[in-house]
């Protein structure tokens, strides 16, 4: 995909901040961290360059218990399995079901290797070949079909559960989730980060229709998840848009690609490399590390705790902001930066001109919780 | 008594080189006696297996419970493999058609009474292929593979029987939901068949009739002959379609060498996994070497 690859010159740079470190390769996941905080320019700048955070976060003293847990895994695989089981028996109910699939629409292919080859790049060829070839002989589910993304210049191979082809004649992602739908409802945060998941497949499933000369249109923003129904194992179908999703992610990857101007504001010498030894065990000292990464700036917020390998860093930097304390309260004391500030506008600091509105409130929110609590701020 | 059985499998071999010898050497006296030799061998066989069964099914108990931290070379122990071969064979037999270890498992639960873990199901597929090479059509009838049509490679988890007609064993993209389809009939004709059907046959019903469109009844129970007949109404939709992809797959694969007919074409294996498998299988038939 063209529009989508730093220049020569920015990728030259993009391995100067890297360093010796070879690197790290994208997946669904970390592309979705992308899209969940668009305003970082740190993690724009690592991402984009393919840091590993992890080490980095490590050596500079803050290591981050960080990935997905075992039990997770375990029980997300265990009901993909048995959604998949018997030629995805169970899903195929669901999908006549909901979406109306026809009753001939029963083709199921497996794409978990190819003849016994599982190797990335024969899977993702076959998958190219399935999804574009002109006769696609009843094939309705695509099973872990292989596809690529190209993101900062590298290519990042990620795998979808399923496709399902031919729903309305057109290609829909199916993600499926382990995580609950109660009464019709499951946690926001995490359908999101499925939706935005999904996003990245559908980016994926457009660049490869389209580098084929197809029309990109036919790979449906309609995503389908599936995940268990209330507190029972059988699965429930829903579907999700992610028209917004791929937006957001449209332009973190077109922010990736236009990455020299953000490395144009940095000093020449700046580098994340952890000078290694011999054996690959880093030396590089942790001040001096911390300050290479504090010369970028960070935009935290408690959410990062949850996407971001640095977490634990930029929250003790941002220790004292009002952003540490979430994106709401930051858009509520819009303008004030320090909790500091904010507590002695409280007291009664006379503020400066553009700051009255805000001081203003703040003071009466503090003579609210005296007369309340009886205590001062 | 085990002995006994071993060594009457080591005669019933000898016996069929013999008869298939005899065949190819055209001599019709030898090879008539020598397969009435095989026939009673093979009845002696059955006899014995008759009389060790329930201690062999006792012997299974504490094994199973170990579950997937039993190492595989222990399924390859004498006595343990034979019990678990042939509940194998008896499910798929029941089906007619490739199933997954873990459906093989909840059929033979159902309609035979003991259930097996699936671990050891996948290093059975390999025991079997490991006796093939070494003795070719030495045993009536092996555990095999069903193949992926596109690659006649061996299709992911998917067991069949050797004596199957080769289209049978043929995985075409409409294959998973015929072959779904057809066991739920053959399942419910088995239960059909059964006066008082055992409480696990019927919850293996109902979670078949749940994945067939129209197939529960208005009182959300499923009964054996609506399953069956909205089972194949849906089958008359993919039957010919599916067939003769199949028939396409099997014309390739009657081109493959006989090993490769039944265990799938190795020529794109490449993975790390499968060169492990390669070595537990290499220690394995040193293992049984050693033991011969």
């Amino acid at each position: 995909m063209t529009g989508r690859q730093p220049s020569a010159t920015g990728q030259t740079a993009l391995d100067r901040l890297r360093g010796r470190a070879l690197p790290k390769n994208h997946d669904a996941r970390t592309i979705s961290a992308l899209a969940a905080n668009p305003g970082c320019t740190r993690r724009a700048l690592m991402d984009a360059a393919g840091v590993d955070k992890q080490r980095i976060a490590a050596q500079a003293g803050f290591p981050a218990p960080f990935g997905q847990s075992r039990f997770a895994i375990v029980r997300g695989n265990a009901f993909e399995a048995q959604v998949k089981e018997n030629g995805a028996a169970q899903l195929l109910v669901l999908l006549r079901d909901l979406l109306g699939l026809d009753v001939s629409e029963v083709g199921y292919a497996d794409f978990n290797d190819v003849g016994g080859n599982s190797s990335a790049e024969v899977r993702h060829l076959h998958t190219r070949h399935a999804l574009t070839a002109p006769d696609q002989p009843g094939r309705t589910l695509l099973d872990h079909p292989l596809l690529r993304l190209k993101v900062g210049g590298r290519p990042a191979y990620l795998e979808p559960d399923l496709i399902a082809l031919r729903l309305d004649g057109t290609f829909h992602v199916i993600e499926i989730k382990s995580f609950a739908v109660i009464d019709g409802q499951a946690d926001p945060a995490k359908v999101a980060a499925a939706a935005i998941q999904s996003a990245v497949y559908v980016r994926a499933l457009r660049d490869l229709v389209s580098e084929a000369g197809g029309d990109p249109a036919a790979v449906s923003h309609d995503t389908i998840l599936v995940a268990p129904r209330d507190f029972s194992s059988q699965p429930t179908a829903a579907s999700l848009d992610v028209r917004r999703q791929l937006g957001v992610l449209d332009r973190q990857l077109s922010r990736i690609a236009s990455i020299e101007d953000l490395i144009s504001q940095y000093p020449p010498a700046l580098t994340f490399d952890l000078d290694p030894d011999a054996q690959g065990r880093p030396r590089r000292p942790a001040a001096e590390l911390a300050a290479a990464i504090g010369q970028v700036a960070a935009n935290y917020a408690p959410e990062c705790l949850a996407t971001c390998e640095l977490c634990f860093l930029c929250r003790d930097e941002a220790a004292g902001t009002t952003g540490a304390l979430g994106k709401p309260v930051r858009e509520d004391l819009g303008g004030i930066e320090y909790i500091a500030q904010a507590r002695s506008l409280a007291r009664g600091q006379v503020p400066a001109p553009e700051q009255a509105e805000i001081a203003a409130l703040l003071l009466r929110a503090a003579q609210l919780r005296e007369q309340v609590l009886g205590e001062a701020v | 008594m085990a002995e006994t059985i071993e060594a009457l499998e080591r005669r019933i071999d000898e016996l069929r080189v013999a008869v298939r010898e005899a065949v190819l050497a055209g001599d019709r006296t030898l090879a008539g006696q020598r397969r009435s030799a095989l026939r009673s061998a093979e009845q002696a066989w059955e006899d014995a297996l008759d009389e060790v069964a329930p201690a062999g099914a006792a012997g299974a108990g504490p094994s199973a419970q170990a579950g997937p931290a039993e190492p595989p070379e222990s399924s390859a122990l004498p006595g343990s493999l034979l019990p678990l071969r042939e509940q194998v064979y008896e499910a798929l037999s029941l089906l007619q058609v490739p199933a997954a270890p873990k459906l093989i498992a909840t059929v033979h639960e159902a309609f035979f009474g003991a259930t097996f873990p699936t671990t050891r199901v996948t290093s059975l597929k390999r025991d079997e292929e490991r006796s093939f090479r070494t003795a070719p059509f030495a045993r009536p009838y092996y555990i095999c593979a069903a193949l992926s049509a596109d690659y006649l490679a061996p299709s992911r988890g998917l067991l069949a029987v050797s004596t199957w007609p080769l289209e049978l064993r043929m995985i075409g993209s409409l294959s998973p939901r015929a072959d779904f389809l057809t066991a739920a009939i053959r399942v419910a004709e088995a239960i059909e068949r059964i006066p008082e059907p055992p409480a696990a046959a019927r919850r293996l019903l109902q979670r078949f009739a749940a994945s067939v469109s129209g197939a529960i009844s208005p009182g959300g129970g499923a009964d054996p002959a609506a399953v069956s007949e909205a089972a194949r109404a849906e089958l008359t939709v993919h039957r010919d379609a599916d067939a003769e992809a199949r028939a396409a797959a099997a014309e390739r694969a009657r081109g493959l060498h006989h090993a490769e007919r039944l265990f799938g074409t190795t020529m794109f294996r490449d993975r790390a996994g499968d060169a492990a498998d390669d070595a537990a299988e290499a220690a394995g038939a040193e293992a049984k070497a050693a033991g011969e």
